[in-house]
């Protein structure tokens, strides 16, 4: 008998410390990176952290009540789908899970602080193919993904911005010599990041190339060192990141079509839309977008820093 | 020196045979040391091998981001394992009921998930779901499509074991005026669960697995840490491997401590052995037929 | 529904490429599951050892893991082969050891007195296996093969993940470009479930051809 009741008591206890775990899992904020302290900025970026000290904050105001921006700001938290591997865009380093530095988490942050305050965000790493799913359901608020505007996505959830211009280019392994832009891939087996641009972009340029998809950059980037294919078709600032960290492969040519990134909003919000347009267009009068990409996006490339694009200017936008 | 378990198919080997089994075992060593030696060597060639590749291994932070990870698959798992074996349990019942809409309802919900693959069953409720409205915090988009699929499986495993029963167990406790449900949980499942650990062991594992698909929903757990993180510090082969050794452990453990609970809550403390005939007086659970 | 016409030679080239890797994988997860059964019940205590360690580690890493070593990781140490052709012998490997284990099961359930029977007649370790264990054993032992081919196709699935262009991964695909999922997985789910089915029953069929009627 004193088995059975121990036996039993062991198994209550257990379910009530999963049940337990479970509810406070359930609590919410477990899913991806804690939420960056306002002290961030560990990597060294002192120039960053002086951005983030003099960075807009939102007069009260402008967060009208019942809106996103005001839930956001009563959450105190700003919940982005963001990459962790992505190298001058949104990388996470390992030893030190906190800090994610790059040129969209860095926009992000100052989103954050014009929000709330502080640059107090968590960051939820997307499926390429699930970042709809993120805002359409909530789980995020914005995503900055080097996310292209197309019509196509516009229709299912809202963009803000563009804040970046770029276009897909062509990577190819470092010794190869054969291929010098788009238009030497006929024919060839060429490589592409599963739902974006280039996907749909190559097979319109040279439509005797044979498409092979990897569902992330770090994959694609590997399979083409690795001679799984001869080229790798993606966006030019991806590519040229990818570049300067990775000495087996670089850029060749120039970006052959023109892709204007966006910030991914939930649908249906046109306040929410109109505020983020509307701290896009102070950031880029301040200075403060062109510090963050002279401190990520501009240290490869030839040092200068482009205009930010006119807000709207992109059909989707 | 322990017998293997299949020692009684062949006659004990005279000194011709013991010396053949010593040819072979030579023969096999030489092999196998072969082939690992041409796969390290070939490692080696592209500098796989080199200490400063592994070293970052002995760092505590790496190993600190990774069992992060590990929390979360660990969580993932274990919420699913109760969710899903007590969904079994119901749904094997149902499937025995003698009330037949239930019967066939448990029995079509149970060939469905067992037929599906559970990328196809997280996709589709990643998918699926918002478009009715619901919104599930990012561990719940994992749990319930995994614990959905995996109660299917363990609903069969639960199903066999009631099965396998003899069926006196049942009538006897009918007999003692006992009704159904009754019979059920006192007599027929606690028998029917002991004699399917096994099954329940190995799906328990399927299921701890299963959870690598937690990078599709970007749920925080081992095998997508493992990507950033080679991703981050460009060693996959090293980053994988190690946490291909982290499951490995992990999962071996599970399975030794699930092997040893049994050892400890089986009746029968006899070991596997050529089947005896039963002594009067013996407990009424026997040893299970498999 | 019409977003599953449109797409449709797209989806039928993934269930091509779902059906083929299937079946290659699963003749070699039988051919390769035999022979480390073999080396399971040999004599020899080395083959018995491997044989034990390989099962033991392939039932207890993910396959998620194996495919993304195989197809991202081992290609840095020179071991490169067509993204098909690696995800077919993974599978393969990993398969192979649960029907090692399937096969080893099967052979546990025949009664020893059946093969002291067969030694106290003389028979060899090949004429015990042929003639005795293994007609009694495939009884027992086609069920839960079944039940490996079922869990075969369910895990060609993952190899979408790494790039393969299968039936989940092509679906997954038109669904990004239609929107609807509800109908293209729904539909993605009624092919596995149709193959599924088409296993189980031929299971089934080969169970009662080789069952012994006593």
């Amino acid at each position: 008998m004193s088995r059975t009741l121990r036996r039993r008591s062991t198994i209550a206890a257990s379910l009530a410390l999963v049940a337990s775990l479970a509810l406070s899992a359930c609590g919410g904020s477990d899913s991806g990176s804690s939420a960056v302290p306002p002290s961030a900025g560990g990597g060294g970026d002192d120039a960053l952290q002086e951005v983030y000290d003099n960075a807009p904050v939102a007069e009260a105001a402008a967060l009208l009540s019942d809106s996103t921006m005001a839930a956001i700001r009563e959450r105190g938290v700003l919940r982005v789908a963001a990459a962790l591997d992505a190298p001058l865009l949104s990388q996470q380093d390992p030893s030190n899970p906190d800090d994610i530095q790059g040129f969209d988490i860095d926009l992000a942050k100052m989103l954050a602080i014009y929000i709330i305050g502080e640059p107090n965000i968590e960051v939820v790493p997307p499926a390429s193919e699930t970042r709809e799913a993120l805002l359409t359901n909530g789980t995020v608020d914005v995503v900055f993904n080097t996310y292209t505007i197309t019509e196509e996505r516009a229709e299912q959830i809202s963009f803000a911005g563009p804040y970046f211009v770029s276009g897909l280019a062509v990577a190819v392994a470092a010794d190869n010599e054969d291929i010098a832009g788009i238009d030497d891939l006929g024919g060839r087996t060429v490589i592409v990041g599963a739902n974006t641009p280039a996907v749909t972009a190559v097979p319109e340029q040279q439509p005797t190339a044979e498409v092979v998809s990897f569902a992330t950059d770090p994959q694609c980037v590997q399979a083409l060192t690795q001679g799984r294919g001869d080229a790798y078709v993606q966006d030019y600032t991806l590519l040229a990141a990818d570049a300067e960290s990775n000495d087996g492969i670089k850029v060749v040519g120039q970006p052959f079509t023109e892709e204007a990134y966006g910030i991914g909003l939930p649908p249906n919000d046109p306040d929410f839309k109109d505020f983020v347009n509307d701290w896009l267009e102070q950031i880029y009068a301040d200075g403060s977008w062109a510090a963050v990409f002279d401190a990520t996006l501009g240290t490869v490339g030839d040092g200068s820093t482009p205009e930010p694009p006119a807000i709207g200017s992109v059909p989707g936008s | 020196m322990r017998q293997p378990e299949t020692a009684h198919l062949y006659d004990e080997p005279g000194p011709r045979g013991r010396r053949r089994i010593r040819i072979a075992s030579v023969v096999s060593v030489l092999v196998f040391a072969g082939v690992v030696a041409l796969m390290l060597r070939q490692f080696a060639s592209r500098g796989q091998l080199d200490a400063d590749r592994w070293t970052p291994f002995l760092s505590w932070p790496i190993w600190e981001y990774l069992l992060v990870g590990l929390r979360g698959t660990l969580l993932a798992a274990a919420v699913v394992a109760v969710l899903g074996g007590a969904l079994g349990v119901l749904l094997a019942l149902g499937r025995l009921s003698p009330i037949r809409p239930l019967r066939w309802l448990c029995t079509g919900f149970i060939e469905v998930f067992r037929t599906l693959p559970v990328l196809l069953l997280i996709y589709l409720m990643l998918f699926g779901l918002p478009a009715y409205g619901i919104n599930l915090p990012v561990l719940w988009k994992l749990v319930v499509p995994l614990t959905i699929a995996n109660a299917a499986a363990f609903a069969e495993i639960v199903r066999a074991g009631v099965l396998s029963l003899p069926r006196g167990q049942t009538e006897a406790g009918y007999s003692l005026g006992m009704r159904r449900l009754q019979v059920m949980r006192a007599v027929v499942l606690p028998q029917a669960l002991r004699a399917v650990t096994p099954s329940l062991v190995v799906q328990l594992v399927s299921l701890l697995k299963d959870t690598s698909l937690g990078y599709v929903v970007a749920f925080t757990e081992l095998l997508y840490r493992a990507q950033v993180l080679s991703a981050y510090n460009r060693l996959l082969i090293q980053t994988f491997i190690v946490v291909t050794l982290v499951y490995l452990v992990v999962n071996g453990l599970l399975s030794a401590l699930a092997s040893r609970l049994r050892r400890r809550t089986t009746r029968t403390a006899a070991p596997i052995a050529p089947a005896t005939p039963a002594q009067p007086g013996a407990p009424a659970v026997e040893a299970p037929r498999v | 529904m019409s977003a599953l016409v449109d797409a449709w030679p797209q989806l039928l080239s993934g269930l091509g490429t779902t059906v083929f890797v299937l079946v290659t994988s699963a003749v070699g997860a039988l051919v390769l599951g035999t022979l480390v059964t073999v080396a399971r019940v040999s004599p020899v205590p080395v083959l018995r050892a491997a044989a034990f360690g390989y099962v033991q580690v392939l039932v207890n890493v993910p396959l998620l893991a194996l495919l993304l070593l195989a197809v991202f990781a081992l290609p840095d140490a020179g071991l490169i082969a067509p993204l098909v052709t690696t995800a077919i012998v993974v599978l393969t490997v990993y398969e192979a050891a649960y029907v090692a284990e399937a096969l080893r099961s099967g052979i546990n359930t025949v009664s020893r007195g059946q093969v002291e029977a067969a030694r106290a007649l003389g028979f060899t370790l090949a004429q015990t296996l042929r003639l005795v264990v293994v007609p009694q054993a495939a009884r027992t032992v086609v069920q839960p093969l079944g039940n490996v081919l079922i869990a075969l196709l369910m895990n060609t699935a993952l190899t979408a993940t790494v790039g393969v262009v299968e039936l989940t991964s092509a679906t997954n695909k038109v669904n990004l470009v239609q929107a609807q999922p509800i109908p293209i997985f729904g539909a993605a789910g009624l092919v596995y479930m149709a193959l599924a089915l088409v296993i189980g029953l031929g299971a089934g069929r080969i169970e009662k051809r080789v069952a012994i009627r006593r």
